[in-house]
């Protein structure tokens, strides 16, 4: 049949050697939803059937497919698609590869975009699918870019698009604007698209970019083999992408786009070069030597600018490279792959940390090797992951014989420490079963941990079979009782063994019956369960079928099936139904008291006051502490339960009280015989409750479920009828329920006051000395409010002032408490030691209060806590407009009623450190004014009078 | 062209928004010589009686309303015979229906359309015979609010197919792509009528008009109200509009002082008249679509405040150019947004002048002209 259309869109398919899925990608474009459409295929002179594949297809679909084919091949894309170009019809044209499909409304969105926008060239969302994948695995490749529709007049206004999506394959140009810019792709190179997408990018007055899904790339993931080898063609792939780039570099050039030129080298460093450092571990000497030659000669070009905008990791590796320092390069190509991991010792210099000890007399390379930003000095060593590189490995038929060291960086295991350390091997598909090693030798080596082990796997580690088949090794390092776990870098380490490693699977060995050892995609040493004797081989091609047939689906589902029989049980939804079905209905346990305090995340505030004061007078209870992470600072004589688990639901269900400063988990209700006695942390500057924006905005039945859950408080403690005229309406609560007591935290800082006002000296603490804070300092607390992102995610805090700076000016006279919100956390550089420190960690902030001889803040309910310690209080406000007016709303003035000077500049804020003692006299007033307004409660004994009223004997609930 | 343009919707005798626009685009395109038969496939509850001299043919399918629908879950359920035998009668009845369409589409001519204004009525469309025929789906109502309601898993369903899903706003669209639907394009609401003449705004009043229902936000418009109005002495917040919520809302008028300054219009037939008694248009909305009050305030002359709470009043109101916006929920900034323009007489003159103008890109010529647009464009 003849079909005489008039194509309004040509999509040139290319192919070689691809006989067999031609007629698919072709089908995909015949389906279009989009009718005017033409396909022009072009043969790149296959050995194989491809061009009378093509052929047949011409003559199956005359008028809407073509078939043309190149003398002679030409060994890459390029040539095949510009012949194509001549052939179009079309007003828009599109590209194809032979393995590839199209989304089946691309033709019509690409048009309709470019017609509505008037667009040179349109590009949509490719889509990588991983057709060897056994769950479907995708890949959209640089979503970020295509998240809305979005008109350029230029590439300019994006350099992200012209940096990242480098393809040509997504796109759809306008034919005449190819022609009239003469667009060709390059001939006989590789990454052809890189030169094209640029020029075309380059040469377009208009872009539009559409979300929809357009084109589905086939990826054939292949098995990378890992071993020591000169792979010579890789290196002739990184001169031909040296040489695109530099092509590109020239366009730039010429064009004068320096801003583009900056973001590709951010790019390559980032990317394409991390492609080729990633398998550098496993190349031999003479090929990273070639690697670096050529690598350097392009990278010493690039502005120095590139390397500031990368991540340390990037421009170590970068920077190394270029030395050609191989020991520390191999090392921080680890932690290039496994981001988490402190793979390099590390080493402090006058006040900073920096990668390593070596090049730091080059003031540039101090600026490319400093770390200082990640932390890695502040960290302990239970929250950090080491590198432990494998250094020997033997195996015979028995078992394997380990060496290996694991990095000590910064000193972080003392000399002196106690160690420990076992092997463990575990399945990666999730197992029940667990194997593990002891280590025969384990000794601290200064900058390492050196330790040698023996595993007898063949007699002790029993894989089930074919379902455990992958078996990942661990070595858990324990120093001083802090555990850290380890995985082994196997690097140029041989894993040649001398005999085949058997294996006794407890199903059947008829499947498998060796392990081999094998390295991960990550590098880290794994076990392979495999058939090597030729009795498991045959039944394993047996099985291997029945797998993929009904029999193995049925099984398969069985499995899915069970594990999510298990995924159910310990489920957030099984749980709560637990708690109201059953638990609810079991008797209530007089006397217990489960506490909380921050969802559990702390020891501290108003309940902890309450319950050592219950301790303080021996009232007879059951205390409960609720927990989130771990109990380590939680009372030893109070029962301990983890937030979420089974004893927490109990606990709680059968509870005579609930003493709590935020909230219970939302979704389980309180039973009325349980006294629900809600503290609160703090009164309020922001709008809080069905105040806030986001209360106010939610609908009827959103709001009711959420009044549901704060009529569970029976009482609200208050502090000031501030709290009266603020957070109880906010949280719609009957007069009935306010308890103007105080609040219990706060005693300790009234007794404080009362004790320097009669006279007696301020008493620092314990804690002070522990903080190794000395007697001449001053002590400043700075306690900002809690901020998140613009996408209203938690981010680290960073500080609004040069710590370093602060240091240098006011170190002689103050040490400067830094506690930030406890959702964020802050990083602090070696060199201000001593005289700024990190408090956030510590859960109860009274003692810091207590020896705090000034604070500064800015909108945080802390304001109204040390106010009552009536000393001096400085607001640094210095995104006052932003956050008190545009997002949230506030109950009062805070530039009218602050008991202190109000701070929009670090200048100011400097200067009214310089006189403090002014800053102070000149504030006593309005901080009087401000506890009696905001803080008439808080008289000393709220602990006293909440365990009078509730918890002694007789005494009224 | 003129096409055989069917479209259909849930009913088409009802008071609402949807049946109100169906009416108004099967005028428009009549009045371009398209024939135009008017679907609705089942009676409504409240019948509302149409004129008798419609350019356009109007048909329901149903005599009553179906049955609900209702899906087996439990094994319990499997074993209810009585009620597995309603819907069975339901689905041969819903099938009976598609059949009277199929014959209706199948008497139509080359470049015929279907427009589909509700994703309840697509599931008859489904089980008709539509072939030669472009479906053309909508939503009217923002990508979030369908988000947040039972229609969101069925406009995938049901929708998955058809030659163009329109959502109201570009950005809508954005997100329905994003949500995997790649046959997607939008359509804006045309302006329902032009007034003879634009507010002098001349009147110290801040009106709005909305069903007094939690939704509307109109307990925020009196926090907000509250703050502003001792600050503009002499001025009204005059309140259009009658629900459920009526004595609550003026129970807290009450509470918040504000009653000497507030007026309770109740129901108007007068739209126009009541907008043209103001000098500035408030939507205090917690949820919208493509609101068609905003679109009537700005043809009326009136700048507007609102709370940007979807696409489509952002769409509509250009923040700071002809109106004013204020973040969802944040009463403060809503009742700043309102001084700004009760305070500068100068200010609400140029921002109502530009909205009259600027609002002229949603005119029922334009908007048609873009139907026409896409009609061709799918014959491509």
């Amino acid at each position: 049949m003849s079909e005489n259309i008039d194509p309004v869109v040509s999509v040139v398919v290319i192919v070689y050697n691809d006989a067999e899925r031609l007629p698919t990608a072709v089908q995909s474009v015949l389906d279009q939803t989009l009718h005017s459409v033409e396909v022009v295929i072009v043969d790149d002179h296959s050995p194989d059937r491809s061009f009378e594949v093509a052929q047949e297809l011409a003559a199956a679909h005359p008028g809407r497919v073509r078939a043309y084919q190149l003398p002679e091949n030409s060994g890459a894309g390029g040539e095949p698609r510009n012949l194509g170009i001549t052939k179009c019809a079309g007003r828009y044209v599109m590209f194809l590869d032979s393995d590839d499909v199209l989304e089946l409304n691309a033709c019509r969105n690409m048009l309709e975009a470019a017609q509505r926008t008037g667009a040179d060239m349109v590009s949509g969302l490719c889509v990588r699918t991983f057709l060897d994948s056994r769950n479907g695995k995708i890949d959209k490749w640089y979503e970020w870019l295509y998240r809305s529709t979005r008109v350029l007049d230029s590439v300019l206004e994006l350099p992200d698009l012209f940096v990242f999506d480098t393809l040509s394959t997504n796109k759809c140009y306008r034919l005449e604007f190819l022609r009239e810019n003469d667009l060709r792709f390059p001939k006989g190179l590789l990454y052809e698209d890189l030169l094209f997408a640029a020029r075309a990018y380059l040469a377009a007055q208009r872009i539009t970019l559409i979300p929809n899904e357009v084109y589905y790339w086939h990826v054939r993931e292949k098995a990378k083999e890992k071993s020591v080898t000169n792979r010579r063609h890789e290196l002739t792939n990184f001169t031909d992408r040296i040489e695109i780039h530099r092509r590109i570099d020239g366009l730039l050039r010429d064009g004068g786009h320096d801003e583009l030129r900056l973001a590709k080298d951010i790019k390559f460093l980032k990317h394409d070069l991390v492609l080729h450092l990633r398998d550098l571990p496993f190349r031999d000497q003479g090929f990273r030597h070639q690697f670096a030659e050529l690598a350097r000669a392009y990278m010493s070009g690039m502005d120095d600018a590139a390397y500031d905008a990368l991540l340390p990791i990037h421009r170590i590796c970068a920077y190394l490279l270029m030395q050609e320092d191989w020991p520390n390069l191999i090392t921080a190509v680890d932690t290039l792959i496994n981001r988490s991991k402190v793979s390099s010792t590390l080493t402090e210099r006058d006040g900073r940390v920096y990668w390593c000890a070596e090049h730091l007399d080059d003031p540039r390379a101090r600026e490319i090797l400093d770390v200082t930003e990640l932390g890695y000095h502040a960290a302990t060593v239970d929250a950090m992951v080491l590198r432990n590189a494998l250094t020997a490995y033997d195996q015979d038929a028995k078992g394997i014989r380990l060496a290996g060291r694991i990095v000590n960086p910064l000193g972080v295991i003392p000399p002196d420490a106690r160690l420990s350390a076992q092997l463990e091997f575990k399945a990666r598909r999730k197992s029940l079963q667990q194997f593990s090693f002891p280590v025969d030798t384990l000794q601290h080596e200064g900058d390492f941990i050196g330790w040698s082990a023996q595993a007898e796997l063949a007699s002790k580690l029993r894989p089930l079979g074919f379902i455990d088949a992958v078996w990942d090794v661990r070595l858990v390092l324990s120093v001083n009782g802090k555990k850290t776990t380890t995985r082994l870098t196997v690097g140029d380490t041989s894993l040649e063994g001398r005999d085949r490693l058997r294996s006794r699977p407890r199903l059947t060995r008829l499947v498998s019956d060796t392990l081999e050892p094998e390295i991960s995609a990550k590098g880290h040493l794994a076990f392979q369960l495999v058939a090597a004797g030729s009795m498991s081989r045959r039944s394993r091609k047996a099985i291997d079928q029945a797998l993929q047939g009904a029999p193995g689906a049925v099984a398969r589902a069985g499995l899915r099936k069970a594990k999510q029989v298990r995924k159910d049980l310990k489920s957030g939804v099984t749980k709560i139904r637990a708690y109201h079905e059953v638990f609810l209905k079991l008797p209530v346990r007089k006397g217990t008291v489960v506490f909380e305090s921050h969802l559990g995340k702390q020891y501290s505030d108003s309940p902890r006051a309450i319950y050592e004061e219950m301790r303080r007078q021996g009232i007879k209870f059951t205390p409960i502490w609720s927990y989130a992470g771990k109990p380590d600072d939680f009372p030893k004589d109070a029962e301990l339960v983890k937030r979420w688990s089974w004893q927490y639901l109990r606990a709680l269900a059968q509870a005579e009280f609930w003493v709590d400063n935020q909230s219970y988990p939302i979704k389980l209700a309180k039973r009325p015989e349980t006294t629900y006695i809600q503290t609160w942390h703090g009164s309020a500057l922001k709008k809080m409750g069905f105040d806030s924006p986001e209360f106010r905005t939610k609908t009827k039945d959103q709001q009711a479920s959420q009044q549901e859950i704060l009529d569970r408080f029976d009482h609200f403690l208050v502090r000031t009828e501030h709290d009266v005229r603020t957070l109880v309406p906010a949280f719609r609560l009957p007069e009935s329920k306010v308890v103007r007591t105080g609040y219990p935290r706060n005693d300790a800082l009234v007794a404080a006051w009362k004790a320097e006002t009669e006279g007696g000296s301020r008493v620092r603490g314990p804690l002070a000395e522990e903080l190794g804070i000395p007697e001449d300092r001053k002590v400043l607390l700075y306690a900002p409010t809690f901020r998140s992102g613009p996408d209203g995610r938690v981010r680290r805090f960073e500080p609004p002032f040069d710590v370093e700076e602060f240091a240098d000016r006011f170190g002689d006279r103050y040490v400067l408490l830094m506690r930030s919100h406890y959702l964020n956390n802050v990083v602090l550089p070696p060199s201000v030691r001593g005289r700024v420190i990190d408090v956030s960690r510590i859960h109860d902030v009274t003692p810091l209060y207590l020896m705090a001889d000034a604070l500064i803040t800015d909108y945080s309910s802390v304001m109204f806590d040390y106010a009552l310690l009536d000393r001096p209080i400085l607001f640094f406000a210095y995104d006052l407009d932003e956050y008190v007016n545009s997002l949230r709303g506030t109950y009062f003035d805070l530039t009218k009623h602050a008991p202190g000077p109000v701070l929009q500049e670090k200048d100011e804020l400097y200067a009214a450190l310089d006189d403090l003692s002014g800053t102070d006299i000149a504030w006593a007033d309005a901080r009087k004014r401000f506890v009696a307004e905001y803080g008439e409660y808080d008289r000393g004994d709220a602990a006293r009078q909440i365990v009078d009223q509730f918890f002694r004997r007789g005494s009224k609930k | 062209m003129n096409r055989d343009i069917f479209i259909v919707c849930n009913s088409v005798d009802e008071l609402g928004g949807i049946t109100t626009w169906s009416h108004q685009m099967a005028g428009l395109f009549a009045a371009r010589g398209h024939r135009v038969h008017l679907v609705g496939i089942t009676p409504s509850t409240v019948r509302h009686k149409l004129a008798d001299d419609l350019p356009y043919d109007t048909t329901t399918l149903y005599d009553e309303h179906p049955p609900q629908a209702w899906s087996p879950r439990t094994f319990k359920d499997k074993a209810n015979v009585k009620a597995r035998r309603m819907q069975q009668k339901r689905r041969q009845g819903m099938q009976e229906q598609a059949d009277k369409m199929s014959a209706m589409f199948r008497g139509a001519g080359q470049g015929a359309v279907v427009i589909v204004t509700q994703v309840w009525a697509m599931e008859w469309v489904n089980l008709s015979d539509t072939s030669g025929l472009k479906v053309i789906g909508m939503s009217h109502e923002s990508f979030e609010a369908c988000r947040q309601s039972s229609r969101f898993a069925r406009v995938q369903r049901h929708y998955k197919d058809v030659d163009r899903l329109l959502p109201l706003t570009a950005e809508d669209a954005d997100l329905w792509i994003r949500q995997g639907m790649n046959n997607v394009d939008f359509m804006p609401n045309p302006l329902p009528w032009v007034p003879e003449r634009t507010s002098p705004r001349s009147e110290k009043v801040v009106t709005t008009v909305a069903r007094l229902a939690q939704e509307k936000g109109i307990d925020m418009l009196l926090d907000a109200w509250a703050m502003v109005s001792p600050k503009h002495p002499g001025w009204t917040l005059r309140i259009y509009g009658a629900g459920e919520d009526e004595q609550l809302l003026k129970q807290q008028a009450h509470r918040l002082d504000i009653d000497g300054t507030v007026e309770w219009m109740g129901r108007t037939g007068d739209v126009p008249g009541a907008l043209y008694g103001a000098s500035v248009f408030a939507q205090p909305s917690r949820a919208e679509g493509f609101p068609l009050t905003l679109l009537e305030a700005m043809v009326t002359g009136l700048p507007c405040v609102a709370f940007d709470v979807a696409p489509g009043v952002r769409e509509i109101i250009q923040d700071g150019e002809d109106g004013l916006l204020a973040q969802p929920g944040n009463i403060q900034a809503f009742a700043r947004q309102l001084g700004v323009l009760m305070g500068d007489q100068q200010l609400r003159d140029t921002m109502g002048e530009r909205a009259v103008v600027n609002i002229q890109r949603f005119s029922a010529d334009t908007i048609v002209n873009r139907w026409e647009e896409l009609f061709a464009f799918l014959e491509l």
